[in-house]
């Protein structure tokens, strides 16, 4: 079906060595270089990716980054926070995250599903001609009764559907 | 939605998302598409004249066809 939309099994991934940097984590444009380094992912399946989202550490990080080698009692919430966003990008519950992706598909379908209404609009305005005159609503009582009565598919078919004795079709 | 997370300080580290394309315009995407889709379709069952061949089965009450 839309498989290319489909969920994965490993959920959505967002690899943060992709040529258009959005991610905070990383300066500038990465070289042809990086590719060859290990990379970070937010990925279901890989809880301790193989790099830290933050490459580049600020003064103000690097300070906490020592601060961490001594006693973690010493540590305030926000500098576990700090330090918790400094290796990874997204926590488990904003990678899980749904989203409202399935509003836009399912509505580009019926959309889409629509303008194939249009093709037939077209289809009967240019194309067809007009419709047979076997087709009215006399031509076709006339038809019915007739194939009535010479009993056309009394087993499973039309003469089936009808009651005889009552002289209507049958509930 | 902090479903899940027990830890309060986590739910204290939810970093507001940006809102991306689909939360913008989905439920727009979804109502118009689906609208279009009604529309069209009805006009297309009903108004436009087709014939569908619809079985005569419980719609046509039979004629007396003989001269």
């Amino acid at each position: 079906m839309l498989a290319s939309r489909a969920f994965s099994l490993v959920g959505r991934r967002s690899i943060c060595t992709s040529l258009r940097l959005r991610a905070h984590g990383h300066a500038g444009v990465a070289k042809a270089e990086d590719f060859t380094l290990p990379a970070y992912v937010d990925r279901r399946d890989v809880p301790l990716p193989e790099v830290a989202f933050v490459r580049d550490l600020s003064a103000q990080q690097k300070a906490l980054k020592e601060k961490e080698k001594a006693s973690w009692t010493a540590l305030s919430i926000d500098e576990k926070v700090e330090l918790y966003r400094m290796k990874f990008n997204e926590t488990y519950a904003e990678m899980n995250k749904g989203t409202n992706e399935w509003k836009t598909v399912l509505g580009a379908v019926f959309f889409f599903l629509g303008l194939t209404g249009v093709i037939l609009i077209w289809q009967k305005h240019f194309m067809y001609g007009p419709i047979p005159h076997t087709f009215s609503e006399e031509w076709l009582s006339a038809q019915t009764k007739r194939m009535l009565d010479m009993r056309v598919n009394p087993v499973e078919g039309i003469s089936a559907q009808w009651d005889f004795d009552k002289n209507e079709w049958k509930k | 939605l902090a479903r899940g997370i027990q830890h309060t300080a986590v739910r204290q580290a939810h970093r507001k998302h940006e809102p991306n394309f689909h939360d913008k315009y989905g439920n727009l995407v979804l109502l118009g598409g689906a609208a279009v889709f009604v529309s069209v379709w009805g006009y297309v069952l009903t108004q436009l004249g087709m014939e569908w061949g619809l079985s005569p089965v419980g719609r046509i009450t039979p004629r007396e066809w003989r001269e």
